[in-house]
């Protein structure tokens, strides 16, 4: 997630409380992340928007991730 | 929030049907103007082997059928490694049709949707997630038709797709809230298309119901996809009709 905000030239802020729209990080950018996990994985994370929609904080951006991996 | 900055002129343009019509002239205007080009047909004619000659660093392609994925997806990758990252996407490949619905097989209904709607959107979202992946802005540009908007007989199906793709341009411009540009291309039956079906009075009447005077060339068209591809003109989620008004 780290790696996303700097390539926009921002910073990822330390509380994972921080609520999303307030770094302005958007669903695009969640699709970025996950897309670079994938990369790593070697496999295709597919899920649906209502998921994504449940996605409020850093910290819940963080939580989705790790159940994908685990899923 | 963050600042938005514009969708930068696209370097490496991917154009699918570019071997002949339309797409070879996208592939030979794109070229002529500096842009790095791929493109892929599922055969390479010698006019476009001879653009290869011509422009041999600016120019990839190979013969790739567009419902192969695993071949379209190979020659993206490909692609990346000759010209560089993918940033710009013109679904071009399609075929026609020139049957009645009632006259038409079920095998080559499913022929055309597979070729002009459902193929070209798993294109898309291959080359979509290779540019989110690099962190890329983008642009894409769907060349429909104007049958997507009138009716015509023996296009039923033609039509259908190319409403499709309008439609997955809009929704796709939503989707990818400004990152990348989505827009399409809806040209008027080019002559050269007309006077293959029709005889010389039914061209002439087309012609003098048509404001302009003039059925519409590859050469009408270039502008706009140039336009879509390296301005920065904030259009996005559009159909741009280029058919001398003949629809209105």
């Amino acid at each position: 997630m780290g790696e996303v905000m700097t390539a926009q030239g921002r910073s990822l802020p330390a509380d994972d409380t921080v609520d999303l729209r307030e770094i302005g990080f958007r669903s695009l950018d969640f699709s970025e992340l996950a897309l670079r996990v994938e990369d790593e994985l070697g496999d295709e994370l597919n899920f649906d928007a209502p998921g994504l929609r449940r996605i409020a904080t850093v910290g819940d951006v963080l939580d989705f991730i790790e159940q994908l991996q685990s899923a | 929030m963050t600042s938005e900055v514009s969708v930068p002129p696209a370097s490496v343009v991917l154009v699918s049907g570019g071997s002949r019509g339309l797409g070879l002239a996208i592939v030979s205007d794109l070229l002529a103007a500096g842009v790095k080009v791929a493109a892929f047909a599922r055969t390479v004619t010698p006019e476009l082997t001879a653009l290869g000659e011509k422009y041999p660093d600016q120019l990839y392609y190979g013969s790739v059928d567009i419902n192969d994925a695993a071949a379209g997806q190979a020659f993206v990758k490909k692609v990346e490694t000759t010209l560089g990252p993918i940033d710009a996407l013109v679904n071009n490949a399609a075929i026609g049709q020139d049957s009645l619905h009632v006259h038409t097989s079920a095998d080559h209904l499913a022929e055309i949707i597979q070729t002009n709607l459902t193929s070209p959107l798993v294109l898309t979202r291959f080359v979509l997630r290779r540019m989110l992946a690099k962190g890329l802005k983008g642009r894409i540009v769907n060349i429909t038709s104007i049958c997507a908007q009138r009716g015509y007989p023996g296009l039923v199906a033609y039509s259908a797709t190319k409403g499709g793709m309008d439609a997955a341009t809009r929704s796709l411009a939503r989707e990818l809230g400004g990152r990348i540009l989505a827009n399409a291309i809806a040209p008027g039956f080019f002559a050269s298309e007309m006077s293959a079906v029709l005889g010389p009075t039914q061209l002439d009447q087309i012609v003098r119901r048509t404001p302009t005077g003039q059925l519409t060339e590859p050469d009408d068209v270039l502008p706009i996809v140039r336009m879509l591809l390296l301005e920065n003109t904030n259009i996005n989620g559009q159909v741009l009709v280029v058919d001398g008004a003949a629809s209105i």
